[in-house]
C-alpha cells in the first residue's frame, strides 16, 4: 500500500512503468486497441430523416395503386339517410317536419328546454360572450368554470372536480392519465366506445370480462396475482385499474358495485366509475351509482361523468380526491389541450345542479316512469327488453335474429320509421361497426324522460306493440 | 437538447448526453472529484472507484425517467445508458462514455505503479462499468439484476 509520505518524482512513475507486470500491461493494450476502435468506427446519429436514392423513389412511385378517394358504400347507409330536426330536441320533437313526441334523446331530467337554464345561459352569453378562445392554462379559465368544479365536487360530496369540454373526451383522457404501458386494467366487454378509445391511447394491458360477471372479474384477478407472485419486483410498479359504467349505455344495466368494492380491496385495484348515464338519474338525489347502492364515494377512485344527458350542458366532469383530480390539470389531454367549456354552457350546467338540488323528487318520478314502460313493454312479440327496469335508457332487441345483422337492421329500422309515422320518436343504437371490440346486437334505444306523462308512456308502448307485430310477422 | 431551449423532444433522456456542455461538465466534474480527494493517499483508486460506482448506478442501473414522458411510460423500464439516443448504438456520447471509465483507469493505474491490490480493484470497478455498455448487452439482464 502506498505510504503516506510518497514522492510523486516522474522518473520513479516511469521506471515503475517499466517493472510494472505483464498482465496489466496486456490488460492496458487491449483497452487501447478497444478504444482505437471506438475512435475510428463509424459514428451513428440519430436517423432525424431517411433518404431515399433516386431509384427507390421510382420504385415506390411505380408500385402505388390509387384507391378511390371515397370508399363505395351502399344507397342505405343511415349516414346518407338521416332525419332533420327542426327545433329544439326538447319533449315534442318535430322530425322531417312531422311532431313526434321525444323518445331518442338522453333529456332524461327534461332540462333541455328549461326556461330557467335558458335565461342563465342567455345571461352568461351577453356577460362573457359565446366561446373562450382558449384552453384552461391560457386565459381559458373562467369564474363560470371553477364555480361549476366546486359545485360538482360539493354535490358529488367529493374533495375536487375537473371540467372537460366535450363527453367523449372526459373518460378517454381520464383514463390514459394515469395508466400507462406496463399497466394492468380490467374492463367490462360492455364498455361504451369512449372507453375503448381511453384504453386504447392507455398502450396498457387490457384484459376484458364478460359483462356484470363478478365471478369472470374473480378469476382475472386471481391469475393476475399468480402472475404477480412469480414477480414481485416487476408487481410493485404495475398499476391496476377497474373500469366499469355505472349504468351501461350497451344494455341498460347496473354494474355490481358492492361486488367491486369488495373485489378492489383484496386485490388491491383502483376503480375508475365512467357514471355518464347514471349520475342524475340513479340514488336519492340523483348522486348516481354510489348513492343507489349507498356506498362510500371515497371507495371509488375516480367517478367520470358527461354533463350531456341529465345536465343537458356539453363537456364532462371528473371527481374525486384532490390527489387524484390536481393529476389530470396537466396529464389530462382533454384538459390541457383542448378550448375550455364556453361559460354559456357552464353557467347552464350550474343552473341545472341548482334545480336538481331543489327538486330531489324528481328521481323517484323518473323511477317510477322506467318501471312502467318497461312492464308495459313485456310481452311485445318478436321484442325483448333489454336492460334494468329503472334505467331510462334501454334498448329493445330482436327475440330472434334473422342471422344477417343488415337485415336485422333493416327490420329494426322499418319499426323505427313506422313508430315515426305515428308520432313516437325512436331512434337504433349506432355503433361504428368496425371499431368495436365486442359489437353489441343491434337494437332500439328507448329513453324515458321526466317529462313523458303516463297517457305518452301508455301511447308509445301500444305504437310499438303494433308496429312490431306488423313488421316482424 | 440545450439547456434553456425549447424543444418537442418526448423524452429528454435521449438527448441530454448531446448538449452542448455536457461532456466538458462531466471532465470538469471528474477533475473537481479528484481535486477533492487528493488529501487521501489512495487518490487515484478512490477516484476511478467512485467515478465508475457513480456512473455505474445512474447509468446502466437506475430505469426510467426522474419526469413524467408524454408518451405513456415507453422508457419505465429502460435503463439511462439504454435510452440515450433512442437505443440507437456506436453514437459520439455512448463513445465518450465508453472511453472516458477507459482513460481514468489509465491514469489511476499510472499513479499507482501498478500494484497489484489497486490493479484488482480498479479492474473490477472498470469491467463493472464498460461491460454494460455493450451493444450485444443492450436490453439484457443478466442473474435477474434490475429484471422486469
Amino acid at each position: 500500500m502506498a505510504t503516506v509520505a510518497e514522492q510523486w518524482v516522474l522518473v520513479e512513475m516511469v521506471q515503475a512503468l517499466y517493472e510494472a507486470p505483464a498482465y496489466h500491461l496486456i490488460l492496458e493494450g487491449i483497452l487501447i486497441l478497444w478504444i482505437i476502435r471506438l475512435l475510428f468506427s463509424k459514428t451513428y446519429k440519430l436517423q432525424e430523416r431517411s433518404d431515399l436514392t433516386v431509384k427507390e423513389k421510382e420504385e415506390l412511385i411505380e408500385e402505388w395503386q390509387p384507391e378511390p378517394l371515397v370508399p363505395p358504400v351502399s344507397k342505405d347507409h343511415p349516414a346518407l339517410n338521416y332525419n332533420i330536426v327542426s327545433g329544439p330536441p326538447s319533449h315534442n320533437i318535430v322530425v322531417n317536419g312531422k311532431e313526434c313526441i321525444n323518445f331518442a334523446s338522453f333529456n332524461f331530467l327534461g332540462l333541455l328546454d328549461n326556461p330557467r337554464l335558458k335565461a342563465a345561459a342567455l345571461a352568461s352569453l351577453k356577460k362573457y360572450g359565446v366561446g373562450t378562445c382558449g384552453p384552461r392554462g391560457f386565459y381559458g379559465t373562467f369564474d363560470v368554470h371553477l364555480d361549476l368544479e366546486d359545485r360538482l365536487a360539493k354535490f358529488m360530496k367529493t374533495e375536487e372536480a375537473i371540467i372537460y369540454s366535450y363527453g367523449f373526451a372526459t373518460i378517454a383522457s381520464a383514463i390514459p392519465a394515469y395508466s400507462k404501458r406496463g399497466d394492468i386494467v380490467f374492463v367490462d366487454k360492455a364498455a361504451c366506445f369512449a372507453i375503448q378509445k381511453g384504453l386504447q391511447a392507455s398502450r396498457s394491458d387490457i384484459k376484458l370480462f364478460n359483462h356484470n360477471d363478478m365471478d369472470d372479474l374473480d378469476r382475472l384477478l386471481k391469475e393476475q396475482e399468480i402472475e404477480d407472485q412469480k414477480n414481485p419486483r416487476k408487481a410493485r410498479v404495475t398499476r391496476r385499474f377497474i373500469v366499469v359504467e355505472g349504468l351501461y349505455m350497451n344494455t341498460g344495466t347496473i354494474c355490481p358495485l358492492p361486488e367491486l368494492v369488495k373485489l378492489k380491496y383484496k386485490y388491491k385495484a383502483r376503480i375508475f366509475l365512467e357514471e355518464s348515464l347514471s349520475f342524475g338519474v340513479l340514488g336519492e338525489h340523483g348522486r348516481g351509482v354510489t348513492e343507489h347502492f349507498g356506498i362510500d364515494i371515497d371507495d371509488i377512485d375516480l367517478i367520470s361523468a358527461n354533463m350531456e344527458n341529465s345536465l343537458a350542458s356539453i363537456g364532462g366532469f371528473c371527481c374525486g380526491r384532490s390527489f387524484v383530480i390536481d393529476h389530470q390539470r396537466l396529464s389530462g389531454q382533454g384538459y390541457c389541450f383542448s378550448a375550455s367549456l364556453p361559460p354559456l354552457l357552464a353557467a347552464a350546467a350550474i343552473e341545472a345542479l341548482n334545480i336538481m338540488e331543489e327538486n330531489p323528487d324528481i328521481f323517484a318520478v323518473l323511477k317510477e316512469k322506467c318501471k312502467r314502460i318497461h312492464n308495459a313493454l313485456q310481452g311485445i312479440s318478436g321484442l325483448k327488453v333489454v336492460g334494468e327496469s329503472i334505467s331510462p335508457a334501454f334498448h329493445l332487441q330482436l327475440e330472434e335474429s334473422t342471422g344477417c345483422r343488415e337485415r336485422d337492421v333493416k327490420l329494426l329500422q322499418e319499426i323505427v320509421t313506422q313508430c315515426m309515422d305515428r308520432g313516437i320518436a325512436l331512434t337504433q343504437a349506432r355503433y361504428l361497426e368496425k371499431e368495436e371490440k365486442y359489437l353489441p346486437p343491434p337494437s332500439i334505444r328507448v329513453v324515458v324522460t321526466v317529462e313523458q306523462t303516463e297517457e305518452e308512456l301508455e301511447k308509445a308502448a301500444t305504437t310499438i306493440s303494433k308496429v312490431a307485430q306488423t313488421v316482424l310477422l | 437538447v440545450n439547456v434553456g431551449v425549447a424543444h418537442s423532444e418526448v423524452n429528454p433522456n435521449t438527448r441530454v448526453m448531446n448538449s452542448r456542455g455536457m461532456w466538458m461538465t462531466y471532465a470538469l466534474g471528474v477533475g473537481l472529484l479528484h481535486i477533492v480527494l487528493l488529501s487521501i493517499p489512495v487518490a487515484w483508486t478512490l477516484t476511478n472507484g467512485i467515478h465508475n460506482l457513480g456512473m455505474y448506478v445512474f447509468l446502466p442501473a437506475v430505469k426510467g425517467t426522474p419526469f413524467e414522458t408524454p408518451d405513456q411510460g415507453k422508457a419505465r423500464l429502460l435503463t439511462h445508458w439504454a435510452q440515450l439516443d433512442y437505443g440507437v448504438q456506436f453514437t459520439s456520447s455512448r463513445k465518450f462514455f465508453t472511453i472516458s471509465p477507459i482513460i481514468l483507469y489509465f491514469l489511476a493505474s499510472f499513479y499507482t505503479k501498478y500494484d497489484p491490490t489497486h490493479f484488482f480493484l480498479n479492474t473490477a470497478a472498470l469491467l463493472s462499468v464498460l461491460i454494460p455498455k455493450m451493444p450485444q448487452l443492450h436490453g439484457v439482464r443478466i442473474f435477474g439484476i434490475n429484471k422486469c
